[in-house]
């Protein structure tokens, strides 16, 4: 796994010059709540060499709003549906309550204080 | 342009065997809309697996995010785990694991065949299918010592070792399915009632299933060649025992079941192979470090890439767990290849995909 | 008068899953194929709650999938009778306590039969749906009796008096 560090202000065009849909394989977009910060994590992976495994990882403040990839990646919105309802952060023109009932209290895997 | 209408399909339909919600926009029966609801079978396991369960423990939890592929997820974990505490698995134990992913492959791909073919409107390739479908499940029990459930992969290694007598039992069975496989592949590829409903429905192009990044055979049927089990021999040796790749080109219905019969051919030699070359070594290696760092695996399931991810901080309890299943990939395709098909072939489209919702909504 | 006797030479069966991991539901599908071959009780699935008998609940329930539950259960016609399929449709199983599940299904819906294991063999759901036939036949004959109402007397009024247990007032110097 190879990680790439970048910012929420760059990581957008970060994969936008990284990703090309013949080569690379859009895996999934994942959330780690380290207590203060999130670390999210966008991983790709190589069709010809599979145990290439890059992750894209921005560290946020709970409140951020980070960028949808979905002009990019098209079939992102499934993973950005889930993180926002799983983690309770606010993705670019996603909204709630595709994972959970709108009714339930978001951010089950968020640690409690 | 016509009138358009709305159609609910799911959550309880015959023709689904979970809960499933597709609305369809249609036009004189054509589908030019699609919106799937997927998550009914959301239960919290990810949550679970970092608070209320130990890190040894959590291999028998995620086998119950799927029947249908309990043991791929169970040795998915035991892999992500073995590299969070730095272990090496036994050469036995590998070859074990590849036997029972083989055999669970064999069943799995025969219940999604006979569920295209229910759906189709074919009741007695439906039955025929089921009937050959039995010995693999035979044949697991003798393995593993249950149906479906096998909790047979663990942390460091295997938990069950294979009896010689089993591994005979293995072989013969096998000889005896060959001639049923040939079998169904003749009444599969050259049933004219079947192509009726089968080719040319529920098509995907090569470009788009790299556009939507789709895995599994799902993708192999359009000639994309995205198989986690090629160039992958670091954790399980799967060229060392005859593995080959399986494409086709066309992307319909009709290619999918051809790429899944075919896979079954190998599937059969890599379980012969495995037999006939076990290796003898330990089944378990033990340790008492606990999980730290973060690690990735990947793990070619029936229904596509299988993707754990793992993060320990030295406890007991892992501080986090991500799952992606085969079909989470897959959804923005499924949803995109119903467009232009009739409503009549929709339930034999949604077989064809092999959907597996609870893997995705876990 | 005819029904009823069919009824019991030819139940059909309704499947739900509220949840389950697809284990038992596969277990089902191998009791409608050719080795086990529930057919051969007159037993056949079918896709539609109002014409069926059995209900099979696969699953811990889920948040989502509740709703579905009680409606299917409420558009079945009476007599009927519910079969939890599964270490996880009786009790929640390895589920239990998860965040987005309900334990069991019987926190939702009256079980009249719970079939066991992780997953359940073909043999004990076929077991289930048989013991739950019994049932369904018993529940028919109490449809069909005649019922009288009765209202006895009143002997002894055993109703407590709530000024006796009431707390006592204590005045506010």
């Amino acid at each position: 796994m190879n990680r790439i560090e970048t910012s929420i202000d760059k990581v957008k065009d970060d994969i936008r010059n990284f990703y090309k849909p013949d080569l690379y394989h859009f895996v999934v977009i994942n959330a780690v709540d380290l207590g203060e910060k999130i670390e999210v994590q966008w991983f790709f992976c190589e069709y010809a060499n599979p145990s290439n495994i890059i992750a894209f990882c921005v560290q946020i403040n709970p409140d951020e709003e980070i960028p949808s990839i979905r002009d990019i990646v098209e079939s992102s919105w499934v993973a950005e549906a889930e993180l926002v309802d799983l983690m309770n952060i606010k993705i670019q023109n996603t909204a709630k309550g595709f994972v959970l009932e709108p009714d339930f209290e978001s951010g089950p895997l968020r640690k409690k204080k | 342009m016509g009138k358009q209408y709305e159609i609910p399909l799911g959550a309880q339909h015959i023709s689904l065997l979970e809960p499933l919600h597709f609305k369809f926009t249609t036009e004189n029966e054509k589908i030019v809309d699609t919106v799937a609801n997927v998550y009914y079978v959301h239960r919290g396991i990810e949550q679970a697996c970092c608070s209320k369960f130990k890190f040894r423990q959590v291999s028998f939890v995620v086998g119950r995010v799927c029947g249908l592929c309990s043991v791929s997820h169970t040795t998915a974990y035991s892999q992500v785990a073995e590299k969070l505490i730095k272990i090496e698995v036994p050469r036995r134990a590998k070859y074990l694991r590849m036997l029972v992913i083989e055999l669970d492959r064999i069943h799995s791909h025969l219940l999604c065949l006979s569920h295209v073919a229910e759906n189709s409107g074919f009741e007695a390739l439906f039955m025929k299918t089921m009937q050959y479908r039995e010995f693999a499940m035979e044949l697991l029990e003798a393995v593993c010592g249950n149906r479906i459930q096998y909790d047979f992969s663990i942390v460091g290694g295997v938990a069950r070792d294979l009896k010689p007598e089993v591994g005979k039992m293995i072989l013969e069975r096998l000889k005896i399915f060959k001639p049923q496989l040939d079998e169904l592949v003749d009444i599969y590829q050259n049933n004219w009632t079947l192509s009726l409903k089968n080719k040319g429905v529920g098509l995907i192009t090569k470009e788009d299933a790299l556009r939507l990044n789709v895995v599994g055979p799902f993708a192999r049927a359009t000639g994309l060649a995205a198989d986690v089990r090629n160039e992958y021999d670091d954790l399980l040796p799967w060229k060392e025992v005859g593995f080959e790749m399986v494409l086709d080109k066309a992307g319909d219905v009709h290619a999918r079941n051809m790429v899944r019969l075919r896979e079954l051919y190998v599937s059969m030699r890599i379980i012969e192979n495995i037999i006939n070359g076990l290796p003898e070594s330990a089944l378990v290696t033990e340790t008492k470090t606990f999980p730290d760092g973060e690690a990735v695996a990947r793990l070619e399931a029936p229904r596509g890439e299988l993707f754990y991810y793992a993060k320990g901080n030295k406890t007991q309890i892992l501080e986090r767990l991500k799952i992606k299943a085969p079909t989470f990939s897959n959804i923005p395709a499924m949803v995109e290849a119903f467009k232009g098909n009739e409503y009549g072939s929709a339930p034999a489209i949604i077989a064809s995909y092999d959907p597996c919702l609870s893997c995705t909504s876990r | 008068m005819k029904l009823n006797s069919f009824r019991k030479k030819s139940p059909w069966i309704l499947h739900y899953n509220a949840g389950s991991c697809n284990g038992c539901d596969i277990e089902i599908l191998a009791c409608l194929a050719p080795k086990y071959d529930i057919e051969r009780f007159g037993i056949i699935n079918t896709g539609n709650p109002k014409q069926s008998d059995v209900l099979l609940v696969t699953g811990p329930v889920t948040k989502r999938s509740r709703e579905r539950l009680v409606e299917i259960y409420a558009q079945m016609p009476e007599p009927k009778v519910v079969v939890s399929c599964g270490a996880c449709a009786c009790t929640g199983g390895v589920f239990r306590g998860m965040y987005n599940c309900e334990g069991g299904i019987d926190q939702y819906i009256p079980v009249d039969v719970y079939v066991c294991g992780c997953g359940s063999r073909p043999e004990q759901i076929i077991d289930g749906v048989i013991e739950a036939l019994a049932i369904l036949e018993k529940k028919t004959k109490d449809l069909e009796q005649s019922i009288r109402l009765k209202k006895e007397p009143v002997k002894e009024d055993t109703q407590l008096n709530r000024r006796d247990i009431a707390a006592e007032i204590k005045e506010i110097a």
